[in-house]
């Protein structure tokens, strides 16, 4: 039976840091991007829990748990939203190969509702737009990672 | 008499004298000080950055007078003529930290119209649909080359020291040139065509091509107006109806954040070394504000939008709910990126921070 990753973890990040390596072809076409990506994912049994990914040019340089809140860099974007809409829209990615319209990450957090992206100023927040279709083509690898969810 | 000109004869001794092994080659040795420059690669390739640091990183806060497109760090023979051009010739006038790096990304981030959009994907919609669609596309191919415009306009006019900021500057008018191209075609493509245009956004394009300086040009359309239009373009993503306009205007998007990225850092420079400007900019973004906001009022900018939001004509006043969250935005938005670059405007502000549209229309 196939091995399923548990979200959120760095280990599921990493699954997808993996993926992106294996495509670099599709990232070198969309273009580098060098931002630092905050998912909180907030649950009511496990409180808020947030992994820091960091993207250099057309790969993941770094993923990590940020256990302190303070331990957060100066520069970087926050997707916030709860896990059961982490769920259904990485399932939906998993379904279609990619989101339907209605689940991509601009369409979820356009209205700041089911999800918010947020960052300590307006430019980062705008690097969220600015590299969007990447870290767009950067979830849609959960397509290949099979997910359990807790 | 001579066969040529005396021009030509002189070229014609010259090469006599090289054809006899007399040749010059001070060239070789004319920039010792430029010469055996070291550069490290990024991950993503050679950037600008890489290789203009040291000594070609030193960027002249007046750009040098000789008046010439030599580049930045070469030796300049005497006597080489100057272009008598450059009228922009201060850095804060232009300058952005991050232009370079920008000018990298988008050269890098480039797409095309033709074969990077899912045109096969296109279906026929509802008529009030299509006709939304295409409304809102005619607003955007009529708007969206003011941007290429205003700085084609000051590009021959600044310093060829500041290669940077010219480079940035001509990606984004091809960046502006795909916009209009991509918005005509999408109207253009699916059995409607263009429709009406807009006088209120010719006021708007008017007070950009018209504005006295570069630096209020840049702050009223990099940062008011192209800032607007790129929460537009999030939204065009969002209300996309079909898979193409999903493509449009999420790459639209990314385009968009880069020239709002410039403005921002841009003026930040600006104010930082020029502090006393800062009126002339509250002036000139007033002046955007009541341009922009006669605009909201525009029927043929308002309605298809809120059509599409409403996913109807039938919901056209559901739309219009959604469109004042959308207003509070993109002003909420327009207000945090001004205080980035060191403008607080939230209690100058010449136009309402929201549209309590619930409640006009109770
Ligand atoms: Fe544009
Ligand atoms: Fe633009």
């Amino acid at each position: 039976m196939e091995q399923r990753i548990l979200f959120p973890s760095s280990d599921w990040f990493q699954k997808l840091a993996i993926c992106m390596l294996a495509q670099e072809d599709e990232y070198r076409r969309l273009g580098p991007m060098d931002c630092t990506m905050v998912v909180r994912v907030s649950s009511p049994e496990n409180g808020d829990r947030n992994f820091e990914i960091v993207f250099r040019a057309f790969s993941v340089d770094s993923v990590r748990e940020i256990n302190d809140p303070g331990d957060v860099p100066p520069e970087h974007f926050i997707i916030e939203a709860s896990l059961q809409t982490w769920q259904e829209m990485i399932e939906n990615i998993r379904e279609h190969c990619g989101p339907d319209l209605k689940h991509t990450l601009n369409f979820l957090t356009f209205p700041n509702d089911p999800m918010r992206v947020n960052g300590p100023d307006q430019l980062q927040t705008d690097a969220f737009y600015r590299y969007n279709r990447s870290i767009q083509q950067f979830f849609n690898g959960a397509t290949d990672v099979p997910t359990i969810y807790n | 008499m001579a066969k040529y000109t005396p021009t030509v004869e002189v070229g014609l001794d010259r090469m006599r004298d090289m054809a006899r092994g007399n040749f010059d080659l001070s060239w070789m040795d004319s920039n010792p000080e430029g010469w055996g420059h070291k550069v490290q690669r990024s991950q993503a390739g050679l950037k600008l950055t890489d290789v203009d640091h040291g000594f070609y990183g030193q960027v002249p806060a007046q750009g040098s007078s000789h008046g010439t497109m030599a580049p930045r760090g070469c030796y300049v023979p005497e006597g080489t003529i100057s272009l008598d051009q450059y009228t922009i010739n201060e850095m804060t006038e232009i300058w952005a930290d991050n232009a370079a790096s920008l000018y990298d990304e988008a050269v890098v981030r480039q797409w095309n119209s033709v074969t990077d959009v899912p045109w096969e994907k296109l279906k026929t919609l509802p008529d009030d649909m299509e006709k939304a669609v295409c409304q809102m596309c005619t607003g955007l191919a009529e708007v969206e080359f003011v941007a290429g415009d205003m700085p084609a306009k000051w590009l021959c006019r600044i310093n060829h020291d500041f290669h940077e900021v010219k480079l940035f500057l001509a990606t984004q008018i091809m960046d502006e040139a795909r916009h209009l191209d991509v918005f005509r075609k999408r109207a253009l493509a699916n059995g409607g065509g263009l429709l009406m245009a807009s006088p209120g956004q010719e006021e708007l394009l008017a007070a950009i091509l018209n504005a006295p300086d570069y630096a209020t040009a840049s702050a009223l359309m990099h940062i008011f107006g192209e800032g607007f239009v790129l929460t537009l373009f999030r939204q065009g993503e969002y209300l996309a109806p079909t898979e193409v306009e999903k493509t449009i205007f999420g790459l639209c998007m990314q385009d968009e954040a880069r020239h709002v990225a410039y403005g921002v850092k841009h003026l930040k420079f600006l104010l930082e070394r020029q502090p006393e400007r800062e009126e002339e900019i509250h002036a000139i973004l007033e002046k955007g504000e009541q341009a922009i906001f006669s605009l909201t009022l525009e029927p043929q900018t308002s309605e298809p939008r809120a059509i599409l939001a409403g996913g109807g004509l039938a919901n056209i006043e559901l739309g219009m709910m959604r469109m004042a969250f959308i207003y509070q935005k993109q002003v909420h938005e327009y207000l945090q990126r001004l205080k980035v670059a060191g403008i607080d405007r939230t209690n100058r502000l010449s136009i309402p921070t929201e549209i309590p549209y619930a409640e006009i229309a109770a």
